[in-house]
C-alpha cells in the first residue's frame, strides 16, 4: 500500500453519514495530483496523455477502468472519452487497464450523505462532492451504485479534450502553425490546407510536451455520439459471436483446473473432511485445506467438480440462527427495540402526537435473502512467480483484490497485477473476493502454474452473500381523502459495515444507511413523516444487491403507502402526485399516468393495475403495472415506466438497462427467496432460483425524461419500483394484500 | 474417442461420461458455450449435435452421436448468421454470457418453425436463462431473424 | 466399443439385468380373483409414482415435477410444453435436455435421462390424477394401451427394460430421485399375475 493510502486509512473514517477527522489534510492530499499509472509501464514511441488515452504508432487505447459486468459501462467510457478525443471508438483498443489510484470512483460514496438526493443546492452538493475525497484517498476503484456515468461524464471527456488539444499541440509544433488554427476529425490533426496527421504519427512528440489542460468541453449540440439513438455497444459483436473472453475463458498453456467447497456457514472456520474416495480420482492433482474449506486442483474443471463432489464434509456451525424462521425471529425482535436503534434521518412533523390522536393504519412487511446469481459463476486465474502475483478475474474491486492478494501471498501490492476481465453479469456479487482469496491460496502451492479456480453453481449460490433480509412495520393516518400521517421502521442486518469490514479490514462507525436507503429520502411531503432504521445483529453475511437498500425499501415505503392511498380513499396516482414534492419526480409519476391512459386503479373484470415509484440514486422512477387474474395465476400483462437520469447518453441501451432491472425487480419479487436451512440455503441451482424466465415477461414501455438537475446512472433505479408496482396492481385486481416478498409465497403466476 | 466440431475432427482422451461441454470448454479450447447451471436448468451450453439444440453439459461425450455446431461454427464476426445479425441490430446481449445458449436455442428454433408466434418462442425460449433481463429483445429478434430467413 | 462398454455399466447400476421373455408367465386361470386384485394394487402403486406418472399427463402435454424440492406436484419449469406430437417437436423437444444414454446417474435436479428418446407417453395412457378404476380400465382397453394383451403389456415392461427405457429407469433414476415402488422384476411380476387372474379392476 502507498504512503498516502495507509496515513489516509489512518486519519479518514468513512462512514455511510459522515466524514470524521483529518479534513484539513485530507483537502490538501486530495489536492495534489495522482500520478498517471500508465506512465511507469510506457515503451519507446507510446504516449500516455492522461489516465484514460494511451497512443503509439500501433494504435490508440482507451482506458474504461469502471467493470462492464453487462450495463454496457465499456461502452459508454469509451463513447465519453471518444467524443472528445475525435475517435471511432470501434477503431481503438479498450480496456479496463491496471487498477490505480487515478481511477478512484468520486460518486458511489456521495449516495451515502445524509441528504436526500433530491435536495439540492450550495450544501448538499457540497457535501457529495466531498465524498470524493475520501474515495481519492482510500483509492476506491470501485464500479456499482450507478455511479459509472454520474462519474466519468466530465472527467473521461476532459480526459478526451485534454488529449486531442495535446496533440494538436505536437502538430502545431511541428508543422510552426498556431493550435488555433487546427481541428481534428477521425483520428487525426488536420493543418489548415487540409492535410492530416495521423494521432499515432504526433504519439512520441506528444509524449516530450506538458499535457494542454486549459479546455472547454463541447455542448451537447455538438456530440457525435453521446445521446444518439442506435449507438452500438462496442461489445455487442463479440458477446453475438461466442468471442467474448469473460474470466472463465482465460485459458493457459499447462493451466491447472481447480474448485473448492467452503462452508456454506460463510466465514465459519472449522470442518471434518474426508478425502479418501476423491483421492485417485482421474486427474486430481491435490487436495488441500483453503480458508474455511477444502480446495482440489485437478487438469479439467468437471474432474475438479467431482473430486470435490466426492469429498465427506462436516462443517462447523456458526452462532447466529440456521434457519430462516430462526433469522426472521431475529429481525423481529430488533425491529421498534430501543436497543437496536440505528438511525432515523427523516422525522417531520410530530408522529407519535399524530397517531395517538386518531385511527392507525399499520402493516407489517418482510423481505427474504436473495442471491445474486449472474449467469457466470465466480473464478479467477492466478499465477504466482518470483514473488509476482498475477490475477485475472471480473471484478468491480480490483483494489481490494490488489491489496488482499498481496497480504495472502506477503508481497507489496505493487508485486501484484490484476487483470479486470468481461464479466457474466454480477448485480453486486463481484463486490467480494472470497474466490480470488482462495484462488490465491491454491496457487501458491503451485507456482509457476496458471490455476484456474471456478465455483460450481452449487458453490456460487452457497456463497452469494445475498441480499439482506429484512422486516418493516408501518404505522400511518389518513384524513379528508389525504394521507397525513406516515411512520415507517426497518430491521435488517448492517450490510454496509459487514462488507466494507470484509474487504478492508476496516470499521466503518456510525449508522447504516442502507438499512433505510429508499424509504428514508423519498420525495414526498406528508405531515407527519418519520422513518426508523434499526440494526439486527449479524447473521448470514449480507452484501449489495442490484440497487441495495432501496430493492426492499422501495417495496415497504411504496406498498404502504399504497396502502394509506387506499384507505384515505384517494386514488394512487393522483395521491402520490399530490404528495411529491420534487419536480422531476412529479413528472415521472404524471408521465407513467399518461402512457398507461391512468383513469384508476380498476381496468375491468379480474383485471387491475398498481403504480410504483422509487428514487434511488438520484433517479426518480415510476412504473404503471397491469396485471390480469386467469384459472393458471395472475398474469402480467403490461408495464409502463418513467425514468428521468437528468441527461441520456445512450438512449438504445437506457432502454435496455430499464427493461432488465424492471425484470430483475419483477422476478426475484415474484419467484425468488433463499430459504435456510442448517446455516445453507436450501436454493443452490436454477431449478429453485430463476429469476424470470422467458415466458413470465411482459410488454414493458419506456420513457425517459431529463429534468434532473445532475447526470445519473441507471443501472439500478428500475429495480425497486418494480416490486410494489407488482403488489398494489395485484391487489387492485384481487383485493388481496401481499406484504411478503415473494409474492409466489402467497399467489400463483401464469 | 473422436468427434467433429464445428466442421473439424478432434481426438480426446477422455472418460465417456465427461459432459460434452467440458470436452469442448476445456479438451479442445472452444469457449463458446457456457458452464452456467451444469443441470440443463440454464442453456448456456447450448450447441447442436445435427443441427438439434442440445444441453452441452447433459450429455456424456461417450453418447454424443452426430457432429457438433456450436456457436463459432455458426457464424463468425465476419459472417454472420442470420440469428447474430438480428442480435446485433437488436442490441440483444447485456452481460451477454447467456447468450451464445440463446442465439443456438433461436436458431434451431427457426430451423423447425420459420415463423414462430410470441407464444411458440415464450415456450421454446423459456428454457435459457438469462438473469440481465434481455428477454423483449430476444422475442424481436426472433421475429425479425424469421422475417429475414424467409426473405432468402 | 465405448458404447457396450456404457451399457454393462449402466445395467449393473440400474439391476435392470431383465432379458426379454425370462419369465415364465402363468397359465391364465391359475391366477386367483383375489391375488390378482392385489397385484393390481401394487401396479397402481407403481404407476401413479411421480417417476411413472409425471410423462403419463393427459391432451395438455404440460409434463409434471414433483418430489422433496418441488413440494406438491406441479406443471415442468420452463414453461414446457410437449406438444401434441409429445417429443416436444412444435415447441422445444424432450432431447435438448433429455439426452439419450444408458447411464442414468445425473447431478440432483439434472435432466434425468434413459436409454431410448424421451418423450411423453402416448395421451391415452393419461395415468396422473387419474383413479384406480380409471387406471385399471385404460390398461386392459387395446383401444388405449397400444392394442396389447395382457401377455402382450408383460411383454412391452421387458423389452422396454432391455432397451434401459423408461421401464428400468424407473427403479434407478438417479440424482437422488425416489425410485418407483419394490423392484422392476416384481412389477413385471405383478403385471403377469393380473392378467392371468383375469386382469380384475376395483370398482370405484
Amino acid at each position: 500500500m502507498s504512503r498516502v493510502g495507509k496515513i489516509a486509512r489512518r486519519t479518514f473514517l468513512i462512514g455511510s453519514a459522515a466524514i470524521a477527522g483529518g479534513v484539513a489534510f485530507g483537502v490538501y492530499m486530495a489536492k495534489k495530483p495522482i500520478p498517471n499509472p500508465l506512465l511507469d509501464d510506457l515503451k519507446d514511441g507510446e504516449a500516455a496523455i492522461t489516465p484514460f488515452v494511451k497512443i503509439d504508432a500501433n494504435g490508440i487505447t482507451l482506458i474504461t477502468p469502471r467493470a462492464d459486468k453487462g450495463q454496457g459501462a465499456y461502452s459508454i467510457q469509451a463513447y465519453l472519452i471518444a467524443e472528445e478525443l475525435d475517435i471511432d471508438p470501434a477503431t481503438a483498443t479498450i480496456t479496463p487497464g491496471m487498477p490505480g489510484q487515478a481511477y478512484y470512483n468520486a460518486t458511489v460514496l456521495g449516495e451515502g450523505v445524509p441528504i436526500p438526493a433530491y435536495k439540492e443546492g450550495f450544501v448538499a452538493d457540497t457535501l457529495r462532492d466531498f465524498m470524493s475525497v475520501p474515495a481519492k484517498l482510500l483509492s476506491i476503484q470501485m464500479t456499482g451504485g450507478s455511479s459509472t456515468v454520474p462519474d466519468g461524464f466530465d472527467r473521461m471527456r476532459l480526459a478526451g479534450a485534454t488529449a486531442r488539444e495535446t496533440l494538436k499541440e505536437a502538430a502545431a509544433r511541428r508543422v510552426g502553425v498556431a493550435r488555433g488554427d487546427l481541428r481534428t476529425e477521425n483520428g487525426a490533426v488536420i493543418l489548415p490546407d487540409g492535410t492530416s496527421i495521423a494521432y499515432t504519427d504526433l504519439a512520441a512528440e506528444a509524449a516530450e510536451i506538458d499535457p494542454v489542460t486549459d479546455v472547454t468541453l463541447r455542448p451537447a449540440s455538438a456530440w457525435r455520439y453521446l445521446g444518439k439513438p442506435d449507438l452500438p455497444r462496442l461489445d455487442m459483436l463479440r458477446k453475438c459471436t461466442g468471442t467474448e473472453v469473460y474470466g472463465i475463458d482465460m485459458e493457459f498453456q499447462d493451466m491447472l483446473h481447480a474448485t473448492v467447497r467452503a462452508n456454506p456457514a460463510v466465514g465459519t472456520a472449522g470442518a471434518r473432511v474426508d478425502a479418501s474416495a476423491a483421492e485417485g480420482m482421474r486427474g486430481v492433482e491435490k487436495i488441500l485445506p483453503v480458508s474455511n474449506g477444502v480446495g482440489v486442483i485437478a487438469n479439467n474443471t468437471w474432474r475438479a467438480f467431482q473430486a470435490a463432489e466426492a469429498l465427506e464434509i462436516a462443517w462447523s456451525a456458526p452462532d447466529y440462527p440456521g434457519t430462516s424462521d430462526g433469522i426472521f425471529a431475529a429481525l423481529e425482535q430488533a425491529l421498534g427495540d430501543p436497543d437496536s436503534y440505528d438511525h432515523r434521518q427523516r422525522d417531520e412533523g410530530d408522529v407519535d402526537a399524530a397517531l395517538e390522536a386518531g385511527e392507525v393504519i399499520d402493516a407489517r412487511y418482510r423481505i427474504p435473502y436473495l442471491a445474486h446469481a449472474p449467469m457466470e459463476p465466480m473464478n479467477a486465474v492466478v499465477r504466482v512467480l518470483d514473488g509476482q502475483v498475477e490475477i485475472w478475474t471480473g471484478t468491480q474491486i480490483p483494489l481490494f483484490i490488489r491489496d488482499r492478494a498481496a497480504t495472502i501471498a506477503g508481497v507489496d501490492p505493487e508485486a501484484v497485477k490484476v487483470y479486470v476481465l468481461p464479466m457474466g453479469g454480477s448485480f453486486g456479487h463481484r463486490l467480494e473476493m472470497t474466490h480470488v482469496e482462495q484462488a490465491v491460496e491454491l496457487a501458491l502451492t503451485v507456482p509457476g502454474r496458471h490455476l484456474k479456480l471456478t465455483w460450481s453453481r452449487e458453490e456460487d449460490m452457497s456463497h452469494d452473500y445475498p441480499r439482506p433480509a429484512s422486516v418493516a412495520a408501518g404505522r400511518g393516518q389518513v384524513a379528508d381523502g389525504k394521507v397525513v400521517a406516515f411512520d415507517l421502521s426497518v430491521s435488517q442486518s448492517a450490510m454496509a459495515p459487514e462488507w466494507f469490514g470484509r474487504l478492508s479490514g476496516m470499521s466503518l462507525p456510525g449508522p447504516d444507511a442502507t438499512i433505510t436507503t429508499g424509504s428514508w429520502d423519498q420525495p414526498f411531503a406528508i405531515p407527519d413523516y418519520r422513518v426508523t432504521g434499526y440494526r439486527a445483529p449479524s447473521m448470514v453475511p449480507v452484501s449489495s444487491w442490484r440497487s441495495v437498500g432501496a430493492s426492499g425499501n422501495g417495496f415497504y415505503h411504496d406498498c404502504f403507502l399504497d396502502e394509506l392511498i387506499h384507505a384515505a380513499g384517494a386514488d394512487p396516482l393522483a395521491e402520490r402526485i399530490r404528495l411529491c414534492l420534487h419536480e422531476p419526480a412529479r413528472k415521472v409519476l404524471e408521465a407513467v399516468g399518461e402512457m398507461s391512459g391512468w383513469d384508476g386503479p380498476s381496468i375491468g373484470e379480474g383485471r387491475g393495475r398498481g403504480v410504483g415509484f422509487c428514487m434511488s440514486f438520484g433517479v426518480p422512477c415510476a412504473q404503471v403495472i397491469e396485471v390480469t387474474q386467469t384459472e393458471a395465476g395472475i398474469r402480467i400483462d403490461q408495464v409502463y415506466v418513467a425514468v428521468d437520469v437528468g441527461e441520456v447518453l445512450d438512449p438504445t441501451n437506457l432502454e435496455a438497462q430499464v427493461f432488465g432491472g424492471v425484470i430483475f425487480g419483477l422476478g426475484h419479487a415474484m419467484n425468488c427467496a433463499l430459504t435456510y436451512e442448517d446455516h445453507a440455503p436450501l436454493e443452490t441451482n436454477c431449478h429453485a432460483y430463476e429469476g424470470m424466465r422467458l415466458y413470465q415477461a411482459p410488454q414493458i414501455e419506456v420513457r425517459a425524461l431529463s429534468n434532473g438537475s445532475r447526470i445519473r446512472g441507471v443501472g439500478e433505479p428500475a429495480v425497486p419500483p418494480a416490486a410494489p408496482a407488482l403488489a398494489n396492481a395485484i391487489f387492485a385486481a384481487t383485493g388481496q394484500r401481499i406484504r411478503e416478498l415473494p409474492l409466489n409465497k402467497h399467489i400463483d403466476f401464469v | 474417442m473422436k468427434l467433429t466440431v464445428n466442421g473439424t475432427e478432434h481426438e480426446v482422451d477422455v472418460e465417456p461420461e465427461m459432459p460434452l461441454l467440458w470436452v469442448l470448454r476445456d479438451e479442445l479450447d472452444i469457449k463458446g458455450p457456457k458452464y452456467g447451471c451444469g443441470i440443463a436448468q440454464c442453456g448456456a451450453c447450448t450447441v447442436h449435435v445435427d443441427g438439434m439444440a442440445v444441453r452441452s453439459c447433459q450429455l456424456p461425450v461417450g453418447d454424443l452421436e452426430g457432429e457438433v455446431t456450436t456457436i463459432e461454427g455458426l457464424g463468425t464476426p465476419e459472417s454472420l448468421h442470420a440469428v447474430q445479425a438480428a442480435w446485433v441490430a437488436h442490441q440483444v446481449a447485456q452481460c451477454g454470457y447467456c447468450q451464445s445458449g440463446q442465439i443456438m436455442q433461436a436458431a434451431a428454433l427457426l430451423d423447425l418453425n420459420p415463423a414462430p408466434s410470441d407464444e411458440e418462442i415464450d415456450a421454446v425460449m423459456s428454457g435459457n436463462l438469462c438473469r440481465c433481463g434481455t428477454y423483449p429483445r430476444i422475442r424481436a429478434a426472433i421475429h425479425d431473424a424469421a422475417q429475414k430467413l424467409s426473405e432468402a | 466399443m465405448q458404447k457396450s462398454v456404457v451399457i454393462l455399466a449402466a445395467v449393473s447400476i440400474a439391476g435392470a439385468a431383465l432379458a426379454e421373455g425370462a419369465l415364465t408367465l402363468p397359465e391364465e386361470g391359475s391366477i386367483s380373483r383375489a391375488d390378482g386384485q392385489a397385484a393390481f394394487e401394487r401396479i397402481y402403486e407403481v404407476v401413479i409414482h411421480p417417476r411413472c406418472a409425471n410423462c403419463h399427463v393427459g391432451e395438455d402435454n404440460i409434463p409434471m415435477w414433483s418430489g422433496p424440492s418441488y413440494g406438491e406436484a406441479r406443471p415442468h419449469g420452463m414453461h414446457i410444453n410437449a406438444g401434441e406430437s409429445r417429443i416436444g417437436a412444435e415447441f422445444l423437444p424432450c432431447q435438448t435436455c433429455h439426452v439419450t444414454s444408458d447411464d442414468f446417474d445425473t447431478a440432483p435436479h439434472a435432466a434425468p435421462r434413459f436409454g431410448i428418446a424421451w418423450q411423453l407417453a402416448p395421451v391415452e395412457f393419461e395415468w396422473f390424477g387419474k383413479s384406480r378404476a380409471e387406471i385399471c380400465a385404460q390398461l386392459k382397453d387395446p383401444e388405449r394401451n397400444g392394442g396389447r394383451d395382457w401377455r402382450e403389456l408383460v411383454e412391452h415392461l421387458e423389452h422396454d427394460a432391455s432397451l434401459n427405457g423408461p421401464v428400468a429407469w424407473g427403479w434407478s433414476p438417479g440424482g437422488d430421485r425416489e425410485p418407483a415402488p419394490r423392484t422392476l422384476e416384481e412389477h413385471v411380476e405383478d403385471m403377469a399375475l393380473w392378467g392371468a387372474a383375469g386382469q380384475p379392476c376395483p370398482a370405484e
